[in-house]
């Protein structure tokens, strides 16, 4: 009864991502709606989601793409099984997935070296000192309480001394989070990340508006793929690797959180407002994260894949795509009437 | 010293006839547990209230952790349908919200809280003051029937619509927006109901303890004389008079923007849905102190008693409480560290929450400073509060680790926090109701439980809810979210076992319920003080059960040399 | 009440109780007045601090004074459009990046469509990334500050008038930062006419 459960479960889901694919984009960019409504349709192992723009400057022989998904590492970017049976999955199933970013390391340093050796030696040292009391003031051990209530100097140094424990661990602390409000470089490539209800929207605004929807895949589906059941995805998020990337994250209807834990990243997507942050990774790989905000029935169906390329392959992907690369963009010269119309406008406004 | 012993023995030992009959005279049934004023009864009721709510509340953790087990849906689309929902995966999936939701609030609302403050709140807050009875006795009846309305209009909610299934499908947060234009249907109108019942319940209970604590103790018994337990009620009802409105506002905003276009919190109409954040946790933070608190109280007490000795610090630990309790208003925002702060807005509340850890190293420490050089007896009551400082320590350290903003960019809302909650709660808040449960139940039935019984219930609880919570940690750590239904393969191994932990956790209730029964029908007969002479407070200086009206004549506390003693000099 | 224990009919502390007991009370009201106070509360402290990446609104007179502080600096904003899940139109910058010079003023305009058959009213939300600049990006004139009106099928360039206060110059917390975001959401605004359909899960 439970694998009939599951089977149904995944084929409703397929089922049901396919139709969330057909309205999800309504309004997200400029196109026509028919447009768009073909770009999801296509199916899903075509991975490179043809360009939303029906780019008029793009070259007229459709993209011959030569990407090609990566295939995930196992033990990079997702959770160890420790029933995996390689040596040291037992261990690693115990503790934080391996990070891949600056920032991440830093903070896997800090718990493994300051909270994890503090939190740990405190918790001893309280089962240590029960266990003395235990043993030491039983009744058989000492027949007659002391009275002693107060003793002035023992209590100024248990708070004395977790002040200064505390500050101890403020000072990587706070140094961790100046790290990670450090502000992205202007031409830091920038991605816009859409929740809906339940999939993620993926935006290039500097790569030609490249933009797609990306939907998990069924978990049979994942497995033929050599990936993860309910991580993988049908288009992943593309980024370069070693360059800096300005996440922004945003949300149609309810709240979603987009989260990567092997890449230390969770930001909430709030609807009506932008939240952004930097992100550099390491090297090339695959990356996998889970919406974590709960945002209804299928927020554990919404997973996040993120694909980090040496960057020369970054830009074969976005050619692929139909998008461009920034500098090589065509259509500059555009911007000048709307200008110009937006001039006339703000006279009128500024005149009532 | 004269006077006192004079007032105990006018009813306690039942010398005068006279007086003995009008202190047990007893209503009618009806009048007695319905339109109940005495505070012992609605105590009780209270207790039986919170120990149903557990039941439901548990069972319902249960499905989940059955769930949880394997990878895939398992039991969802039957459970569904049982409520009477449709048979779709989306109507299943919605259910595993309506579980988290409903299990929660019971706990949160109708379980801790009702046990704590309503039970041994109402039962021992008069006792330990030596007062006749609550400030406002027919309020406290209004109160607690207010809470009993409010677990109806929740388990109502179950089987209304509430969006893709029936039941409320929004976290006990009730984050808009999906509480708002993500949920179609009455269900979530019952279950923020049920927070209103609840929440005035609650209210109504906290001005009635501030009112007795500080109105109605007995002549001596000042403040700084009162035991710990009553300065925890104290402290906790503070906490709820200030911090239940603001839910109350809150989600009344969320009721009229579900109903009445309203946009306090729709961007739609200029509101913020951040903002309800903010509210939420301005009350959600103390919140939690309020569940634990009376438990921080209950320990004192009982370690005290057990190790023969007075509380350790008295004054540190009593303004501790007070500390935390302040403090807990300060720091909410550090459960919304991924929301979009600012880099100086998190670093303060990075700052400000680890602050707590001060005062709450003190509480530790002072109790097993209550216990060095003490002449310890391990009676039911002492394991389960050796239990508490366990495990309160360790679900205390997480909370220093996910108080670092930074730390907690990996861990928020992962089950590192569900790990972390249930220590502090399900093995803090829980230890404590256990210890306190067989601390005063020879009191309040007048029955001996059994301490084997007791003793076996603590190690397989013990043993059974470190198996389910421990595990956690490392699921939270590997990056499992909470409040899926379903997980990559890679995460049955530690689910598997927190499932094995739950069975041995469900397994050990037997014991607990078995012990009631016995105690009720075969259990000894306890004196007034079956503890000892560990057990100062005023309510041992009464029979067990205690009679239906107490200190009729008021008790004079006029021990100067040790104000921990409060017996009177002839006990 | 028979049940009542005798003492509570001495009127003294009766009326004690009664006192603190509506003191108490008093202070729950009060919290629960604050909690509502909150929301106003709450957009002031928004629309005074920044916080959030809340823009500032500037006048005619303080763009001028701000411009005579330029000291020829520029930055990099970019302009970022959303619409809410139940919005039908297609709403986007002219351009996705622009380099301004701090103090100086500059406009920037968004193309909106109504993509539906019928007429629809939205409202636009807004804020800046990073979060600490809210409090230095002025608007002079912004199309988010009025409701706006489509007609179906009609498409219109809205403007916004913003400068950059060249005060930012000076705060430790925007050292470092390169770019802008100005991010804008439409949204459906409640139009009792054109009611937007049920929401069905």
């Amino acid at each position: 009864m439970g694998q009939m459960h599951t089977r149904m479960k995944l084929a409703t889901l397929a089922a049901l991502a396919a139709g969330l694919a057909l309205f999800a984009p309504m309004g997200a960019t400029a196109q026509d709606a028919p447009a768009a409504a073909v770009e999801v349709a296509a199916p899903v192992d075509v991975a490179t989601a043809p360009a939303p723009a029906a780019d008029a400057a793009a070259p007229a022989e459709a993209p011959v793409s030569t990407y090609t998904p990566m295939a995930p590492t196992k033990g990079k970017g997702m959770p160890t099984d420790p029933r995996s049976g390689e040596p040291g999955a037992m261990m690693k199933s115990l503790t934080f997935q391996d990070q891949y970013s600056d920032n991440g390391e830093y903070a896997l340093w800090m718990h493994d070296v300051i909270l994890m050796p503090v939190i740990t030696i405190i918790s001893l040292l309280v089962l240590g000192l029960i266990l003395y009391v235990v043993v030491r003031f039983n009744r058989k051990s000492n027949p007659v309480a002391s009275k002693t209530t107060h003793n002035t100097m023992i209590e100024v140094i248990w708070t004395i001394v977790p002040v200064i424990i505390l500050v101890v661990i403020a000072v990587p602390s706070i140094t961790l989070l100046a790290r990670q409000y450090e502000t992205p470089p202007a031409d830091a490539v920038t991605i816009k990340v859409t929740g809906h209800q339940w999939n993620w929207e993926y935006t290039y605004p500097d790569h030609g508006d490249v933009n797609f929807i990306s939907n998990m895949l069924p978990p049979e589906e994942a497995l033929k793929r050599g990936e993860p059941g309910q991580l993988a995805v049908d288009n992943r998020m593309v980024v370069p690797a070693g360059v800096p990337l300005r996440i922004q994250t945003t949300a149609s209807t309810v709240i979603h959180a987009f989260a990567v834990p092997s890449l230390w990243f969770k930001m909430d997507a709030v609807p009506g407002r932008l939240n952004e942050k930097l992100l550099t990774i390491k090297e090339p790989g695959v990356y996998y994260g889970q919406c974590s905000e709960l945002c209804g029935a299928l927020h554990g169906f919404m997973p996040i894949a993120v694909e980090a390329l040496p960057p020369a392959e970054f830009a074969a992907w976005v050619k692929g795509q139909g998008g461009t690369m920034p500098g090589e963009d065509a259509a500059a010269p555009a911007a000048a009437p709307a200008e110009a119309a937006a001039t006339e406008q703000v006279a009128v406004l500024t005149a009532r | 010293m004269a006077t006192t012993a004079e007032g105990f023995d006018a009813h306690g030992t039942g010398h005068d006839d006279h007086a003995h009959d009008h202190a047990d005279h007893k209503p009618g049934f009806f009048a007695r547990w319905f339109m109940s004023t005495n505070h012992k009864d609605i105590g009780t009721m209270y207790l039986i209230f919170a120990i149903i709510a557990g039941i439901v509340g548990g069972a319902i953790s249960g499905i989940m952790r059955v769930e949880l087990a394997e990878p895939g849906i398992q039991y969802l689309g039957w459970w569904a349908q049982l409520m009477g929902g449709a048979d779709d995966i989306n109507t299943a999936l919605h259910m595993w919200n309506v579980f988290i939701t409903a299990h929660g609030l019971i706990m949160v609302f109708f379980m801790v809280m009702p046990a704590m403050i309503g039970g041994f709140g109402n039962w021992f807050v008069p006792l330990m003051i030596g007062a006749p009875d609550m400030a406002f006795p027919r309020m406290n009846n209004v109160s607690f029937w207010l809470t009993v309305a409010g677990f109806f209009s929740l388990l109502f909610s179950l089987f209304v619509p509430g969006g893709s299934g029936p039941g409320a499908g929004t976290g006990w947060t009730v984050y808009a927006p999906l509480s708002t234009s993500g949920s179609v249907g009455p269900a979530v109108d019952f279950a923020i109901f049920s927070l209103h019942l609840a929440g005035a319940g609650s209210i109504l209970g906290a001005t009635n303890f501030i009112t007795t604590i500080f109105n109605m103790r007995a002549p001596g018994m000042t403040l700084h004389k009162m035991p710990l337990f009553v300065w925890s009620v104290l402290v906790t009802a503070f906490l709820l008079l200030l911090a239940l409105p603001v839910l109350a506002a809150a989600i009344t905003m969320l009721l009229t923007d579900r109903n009445f276009g309203t946009t306090f919190f729709d961007p739609a109409g200029g509101g913020d849905p951040v903002l309800y954040q903010h509210l939420f946790w301005f009350f959600g933070h103390p919140e939690v102190y309020i569940m634990i608190l009376p438990g921080f109280g209950m320990i004192s007490q009982i370690v005290a008693t057990f190790s023969r000795k007075p509380v350790f610090g008295y004054l540190g630990m009593a303004y501790a409480m007070v500390a935390i309790g302040v403090v807990g208003f300060i720091v909410w925002a550090h459960h919304m560290y991924t929301v979009g702060l600012d880099v100086n807005t998190k670093m303060y509340f990075t700052a400000a929450t680890m602050v707590i850890a001060v005062p709450t190293g003190v509480k530790i420490f002072s109790w097993i400073a209550t216990m060095w050089g003490g002449s310890l007896s391990f009676k039911s009551p002492m394991v389960w509060a050796l239990g508490f400082i366990f495990l309160f320590t360790v679900g205390g350290v997480t909370g220093v680790v996910l108080a670092n903003g930074g730390i907690d960019d990996n861990l928020h809302d992962t089950y590192y926090v569900v790990a972390h909650f249930h220590y502090v709660l399900s093995m803090g808040a829980v230890f404590s109701l256990f210890a306190g449960f067989y601390y005063w139940f020879p009191k309040m039935s007048g029955r001996m439980h059994s301490e084997l019984l007791s003793h076996l219930h603590f190690w397989t609880f013990f043993i059974g809810v470190n198996v389910i919570f421990f595990p956690q940690h490392f699921l939270g750590m590997q990056g499992m979210p909470r409040r899926y239904p379903d997980y990559p393969e890679a995460f049955t191994f530690w689910h598997q076992v927190s499932t094995y932990g739950y069975y041995i956790m469900a397994g050990s209730m037997i014991f607990f319920f078995v012990n009631i029964g016995y105690a009720l029908f075969a259990g000894r007969k306890a004196g007034a003080n079956p503890w000892g002479e560990g057990a100062t407070t005023l309510e041992w200086t009464l029979p067990s059960p205690p009679p239906y009206h107490q200190f009729e004549t008021l008790p004079v506390i006029t021990d100067e040399h040790d104000y921990h003693d409060h017996r009177p000099a002839t006990a | 009440m028979a049940t009542l224990p005798p003492t509570l009919h001495d009127a003294d502390t009766g009326r004690r109780n009664l006192r603190v007991g509506l003191i108490a009370f008093m202070g729950a009201v009060f919290m629960l007045g604050l909690g509502y106070a909150s929301v106003p509360l709450y957009r002031l402290f928004c629309q005074v601090t920044g916080f959030g990446g809340t823009t500032m609104v500037a006048s005619q007179s303080q763009a001028a004074r701000a411009a005579t502080l330029a000291t020829g600096q520029t930055i990099s904003i970019r302009f970022d459009a959303t619409t809410a899940g139940d919005m039908p139109w297609t709403f986007r910058p002219s351009q996705s990046t622009d380099t301004v010079t701090i103090g100086q003023r500059d406009i920037a305009t968004y193309v909106a469509k109504n993509e539906s058959s019928r007429p629809i009213t939205g409202m636009a939300t807004f804020n800046v990334t990073p979060v600490q600049a809210g409090q230095y990006f002025n608007k002079i004139q912004c199309f988010c500050f009025t409701e706006q009106t489509l007609q179906p099928g009609q498409e219109v360039t809205m403007p916004v008038l913003y400068y950059v206060d060249p005060a930012m110059l000076d705060d430790p917390n925007m050292r470092g930062v390169e770019q802008i975001t100005l991010s804008y959401t439409f949204h459906r605004a409640a139009d009792p006419v054109n009611p937007a359909p049920a929401r069905t899960n």
